[in-house]
């Protein structure tokens, strides 16, 4: 199976690490703007580098495309590649609004082309362990979850995450991988809370999700995070509790002595090293899907959920109160 | 200087041994006697202690004490701190301060034009870690407060904590006002609106045993709470108090139990987390009985309780009515 990647920024070059190690795979070009960036990742999946799509798609024929372009740009490329036959493994979130989200996956569906969206926190060993665990029953019935995510805000190309008519903001960019993973946990939210603040520096939000079996969910993003991307999670049942903290995961630490201490303080990074990362396992996973005609554990409509959940999260952060997901369905 | 004559009325909230281990190595303090209608719940702290037993707290006010602390049922504070007040005895009142906002006005009002003191048993406020969180925020380390993310999980306590009647609510009100009470210290603000769920989740009760609050402050800080009763008998400790403080500057968190060895033993069959940080309830006994010895303001006013104590009552009317409560001046 030939599979090219499109956007060769911090996704493009994670997908371009690990899609030549996918068996069968065969990687089928990266194409940039910047020829420099889609060298850089043509190198790193031994394929050619391309700065035009009409190129690559011409040379390398793919049967699948990786798209990893800022989240604006999703669209007229899935709507390209979709009227072309080719299946589709795009970055999350799928789309900023629902209507594109729904365009693009009709447009896939008229022509026969799987789309599949990269909500890769489902593929993640921790996040994996914990909602099988919550799903064999192990802490009963769960009930309330917590689920962080803090990180420095991002700077991509251009800074386009700065850029909400891109990016969306930290809701639709970076909270979107707990709002899909609460739906795996709990299943249809019926309302959403939000309170979000934003500077130049930073963005934060605080969104409550209600379920429609009751279930809270309560969720906290950050761009801008003066500490170490970190991760946690609860999910607390009748029965029982799961947690997870990145910064108490970490199986490898160098300490390195030096008598300079900027160098000390930068050589010391913490880590959770393992064989394969998360997306090897999303990737192979979408591989199998259209290699086998499969369903995938997160669907194009689970993606679109996901982006309605954070639409209404933006809209109860500006109205200042609850919104109900009827209004988004 | 004399000391300070103190009686205990009601042994009904557990904290009461606590506040009584507090007392007893003091010598500034004399307890007079404990009044309890039942016997057999202060038995084992009266006789081994050499204190006076009383049925009817009506003749522990009859004797000449300086203050009282009251660790009743929540339904009972009214009564009882308005009795004491009329009596001209000082007040400890154990938290929730009251379970209606008319009752604890007039507890206020009472002990104000009767000329005595009322405080609202927040040890929170004693916390070494609470503290210095104080300083440092007060001292501009994180700039200004831009939100608050607090927890109060626990265990569900038994008994008249999970009958209405007595308690006046669930989890929420027993675990919301100490972090709503920090809350209002760190901001140095009021509570404007409050949006929240209030569910019966983890257990087989009537009551309410989880919640998630939303708090919206006059000066624009905005605040998330979990008051769950969501510790199994599997976890490890009783619960928990944490704050994350997000700030324009910094952020700042408080573990308030994170002092702890983890305790790993066949005697229970299952991790155990043993507490070593500093005792909170001496730092609230002590700061009690040194004001009211040197006559000073109590640090923590019933004010201050009523402003906590309103904000989970409502979290109650937000859950009931699906919107956001705006707090009446």
């Amino acid at each position: 199976m030939k599979v090219s990647i499109i956007g060769a920024g911090t996704m493009g070059m994670m997908y371009a690490h690990n899609i030549a190690k996918i068996k069968g795979v065969q990687p089928a070009g990266v194409c940039d703007v910047d020829r420099e960036r889609a060298e850089r990742a043509a190198q790193l999946c031994q394929t050619s580098a391309y700065t035009s799509l009409e190129d690559l798609l011409a040379q390398e024929q793919p049967d699948v495309v990786c798209v990893c372009l800022p989240t604006h740009l999703h669209k007229d490329i899935v709507m390209t590649l979709a009227a072309k036959g080719i299946h589709i493994i795009c970055e999350k979130p799928i789309a900023l609004n629902l209507e594109d989200a729904r365009e693009m996956q009709a447009a896939c569906d008229q022509h026969g082309v799987r789309l599949f969206i990269g909500h890769v926190v489902r593929f993640f060993p921790n996040y994996r362990d914990a909602a099988q665990k919550v799903k064999d029953g192990v802490i009963g019935e769960a009930g309330v979850a917590h689920l962080k995510r803090f990180g420095s805000f991002p700077q991509g190309s251009d800074g386009w995450y700065h850029d909400r008519a891109k990016s969306g903001g930290v809701i639709m960019d970076l909270m979107i991988h707990d709002i899909d993973y609460a739906r795996a946990i709990f299943g249809e939210v019926e309302s959403v809370y939000a309170a979000i603040s934003r500077s130049d520096q930073m963005e934060y939000a605080q969104v409550t999700l209600k379920f429609k079996n009751k279930r809270i969910a309560t969720l906290s993003g950050y761009w801008g995070y003066p500490g170490p991307f970190t991760t946690e999670f609860e999910i607390a049942g009748e029965k029982g509790i799961i947690r997870f903290n990145s910064n108490e995961t970490l199986s490898l630490n160098v300490k390195v002595q030096s008598k300079d201490q900027d160098l000390g303080e930068r050589v010391q990074v913490p880590r959770s090293p393992m064989m394969y990362d998360p997306y090897y396992y999303e990737l192979a996973h979408f591989i199998q899907c259209i290699r086998e005609g499969t369903t995938p554990i997160v669907s194009a409509e689970d993606a679109c959920k996901a982006v309605a959940i954070a639409l209404a999260a933006e809209q109860s952060a500006e109205l200042g109160k609850p919104v109900n997901m009827e209004v988004f369905s | 200087m004399k000391k300070l004559k103190i009686g205990m009325i009601s042994f009904a909230h557990m904290h009461a041994a606590s506040y009584l281990h507090a007392l007893l190595p003091r010598e500034d303090v004399e307890i007079v006697g404990i009044a309890d209608e039942e016997e057999a719940r202060v038995s084992p702290f009266t006789a081994p202690n050499g204190i006076r037993y009383y049925k009817d707290y009506m003749d522990l006010l009859k004797e000449p004490v300086d203050a009282v602390i009251i660790c009743s049922e929540n339904s009972r504070h009214a009564e009882i701190t308005k009795q004491a007040a009329m009596a001209g005895k000082h007040v400890l009142c154990e938290k929730p301060l009251g379970i209606s906002e008319e009752e604890m006005l007039e507890m206020i009002a009472v002990c104000q034009s009767q000329g005595v003191q009322l405080m609202t048993a927040f040890p929170c406020r004693y916390l070494t870690s609470v503290v210095h969180a104080k300083q440092a925020i007060d001292q501009g380390e994180i700039g200004d407060i831009v939100a608050i993310k607090g927890t109060n999980r626990g265990t569900m306590p038994q008994g008249w904590f999970i009958q209405q009647e007595l308690s006046g609510g669930g989890a929420v009100l027993d675990h919301t006002v100490h972090v709503v009470d920090l809350m209002n210290y760190f901001t140095g603000s009021e509570v404007e609106e409050v949006y929240a769920h209030v569910e019966t989740l983890f257990h087989d009760v009537e009551i309410d045993d989880a919640g998630m609050l939303h708090i919206r402050y006059k000066n624009g800080v905005f605040a998330v709470h979990d008051p769950s009763w969501s510790r199994t008998k599997s976890f490890p400790t009783w619960g928990d108090v944490t704050m994350e403080i997000i700030g324009t500057k910094g952020v700042l968190t408080v573990d308030a139990f994170a002092q702890k060895n983890d305790v790993y033993s066949d005697q229970v069959m299952k991790a155990q987390w043993s507490y070593w940080g500093d005792n909170m309830d001496e730092g609230l006994i002590d700061s009690f009985v040194t004001s009211i010895r040197s006559q000073e303001p109590v640090s923590i006013s019933g004010e201050d309780g009523y402003l906590s104590a309103r904000v989970a009552l409502a979290a109650y009317e937000s859950a009931r009515t699906g919107r956001p409560v705006k707090l009446k001046e």
